[in-house]
C-alpha cells in the first residue's frame, strides 16, 4: 500500500478527539472528530480494524491448502467479472471448521 | 483467496477490501461499522480519500449533531466504488453477525451492487445463512466448502513437522495418522454440510 496517499491535509485539524458511537444507536457522530486522520486510523469511518485480522489469518494459513477452490468454475467466473451483476456475488458455505476462512 | 486476488490482478487496477465477522465482537460489528471498515480500506486510493473528506465536511456542516447514519455511509461507499475501476469486497463468517446487523449489511451490499454492478462480492458462512444471502442476491454463485483429503494431509504433515517431541512418535503411528485421519475426516465432511461436524484439522 502506498503510504503517500495517507498524507494528512493541513487544513482544519481542529481537534484530535473522536467520538464513534457503539452499536446501540448505529450513528457515527461527526462533531468531535477530524477527517484528517490517515486511513490507518480513520475512526470516524469505523472503529473496526479488519486488516489486522487478515494478517493473523495469513500467518496461520498453510501454503497449498484450499488451492482446489481457485480452480472451480464458480470462482473463475466470479473473478473474471464477465458475467456482470448475475455473477457478482459468490457465496461459499460450509460447516464450522471446514476451512472457509482459510481458502487459498 | 484474497492473496490470490492480489497476486493475479496483473495490470488491472484492482482494489480489495475485506472483513471478518466475529461472534466475540458482535455488538461492535454493526452494518454501519462494517461498511465503514470497508470504506477505510478503499480510502488508500487518493480519489476516494479526497471524496470522503469532502463528504465528511459536508455532513458536518449540514447534519449538525445528527451524525452519519447507515444510508450516509452506504452512499459514501457507493461513490467510492463507482470511482474505482474494479473493487472486490470479501466478507467472512456472515453467521457470526447478529441477525439484525446481517440483514442491514446484506441490504447495503445489494444497494452498492445496484449502483456498481462490476463490484465483486465474496461471502462465506455456515449453510444456515444461505436463506439470508438468497433473499438479497437471487442471482449468485455458490460453492460448498469441505476439507479435501490433500488439505488435511498437508495440515497433519505440518503439525508433525512442528511436533516439539518428535521422538515420542513412532514411524508406524506417523504413517497411520497420515493415512487414516484424512480418509475419515473427508468422508465425514463431504456430503454432511448441514451437520455441525467440527473438522478441527483446518483450524
Amino acid at each position: 500500500m502506498d503510504q503517500a496517499v495517507y498524507a494528512h491535509s493541513t487544513d482544519n485539524a481542529s481537534t484530535n478527539s473522536y467520538n464513534v458511537t457503539n452499536s446501540h444507536n448505529n450513528v457515527i457522530n461527526v462533531n468531535n472528530i477530524t477527517p484528517d486522520e490517515g486511513p490507518e486510523n480513520m475512526l470516524w469511518l469505523s472503529p473496526l480494524d479488519p486488516v489486522r485480522r487478515h494478517q493473523d489469518v495469513r500467518i496461520d494459513r498453510l501454503d497449498g491448502v484450499g488451492n482446489w477452490f481457485l480452480e472451480t468454475n464458480e470462482f473463475r467466473e466470479w473473478r473474471s467479472g464477465e458475467g456482470g451483476a448475475d455473477k457478482a456475488v459468490l457465496f461459499c458455505y460450509g460447516s464450522p471448521g471446514a476451512g472457509k476462512t482459510y481458502l487459498r | 483467496m484474497i492473496d490470490d486476488l492480489y497476486d493475479e490482478r496483473g495490470e488491472e487496477d484492482t482494489t480489495i477490501a475485506m472483513f471478518y465477522c466475529d461472534f466475540r465482537d458482535q455488538q461492535a460489528q454493526t452494518a454501519i461499522n462494517i461498511i465503514g471498515a470497508i470504506l477505510k480500506q478503499l480510502a488508500v486510493r487518493c480519489e476516494v480519500l479526497e471524496h470522503l473528506r469532502s463528504t465528511f465536511q459536508k455532513a458536518k456542516r449540514e447534519v449538525g449533531s445528527r451524525g452519519l447514519r447507515l444510508p450516509d455511509m452506504v452512499q459514501m461507499l457507493k461513490q467510492a466504488v463507482v470511482a474505482l475501476p474494479r473493487v472486490f469486497i470479501c466478507i467472512d463468517a456472515l453467521d457470526e453477525c447478529l441477525p439484525k446487523h446481517l440483514l442491514e449489511l446484506l441490504r447495503s451490499l445489494k444497494d452498492i451492487l445496484g449502483a456498481a454492478p462490476r463490484t465483486r462480492i465474496f461471502l462465506t458462512g455456515r449453510p444456515q445463512v444461505e436463506a439470508e444471502v438468497t433473499r438479497d442476491f437471487a442471482a449468485r454463485l455458490m460453492v460448498p466448502i469441505s476439507p479435501r483429503r490433500h488439505d488435511i494431509k498437508r495440515y497433519l504433515e505440518n503439525k508433525l513437522e512442528m511436533d516439539p517431541e518428535p521422538m515420542a512418535m513412532s514411524d508406524g503411528l506417523r504413517v497411520d495418522i497420515l493415512t487414516f485421519i484424512p480418509e475419515r475426516i473427508s468422508e465425514m465432511c463431504v456430503g454432511a454440510s448441514a451437520v455441525p461436524i467440527q473438522c478441527m484439522v483446518l483450524h
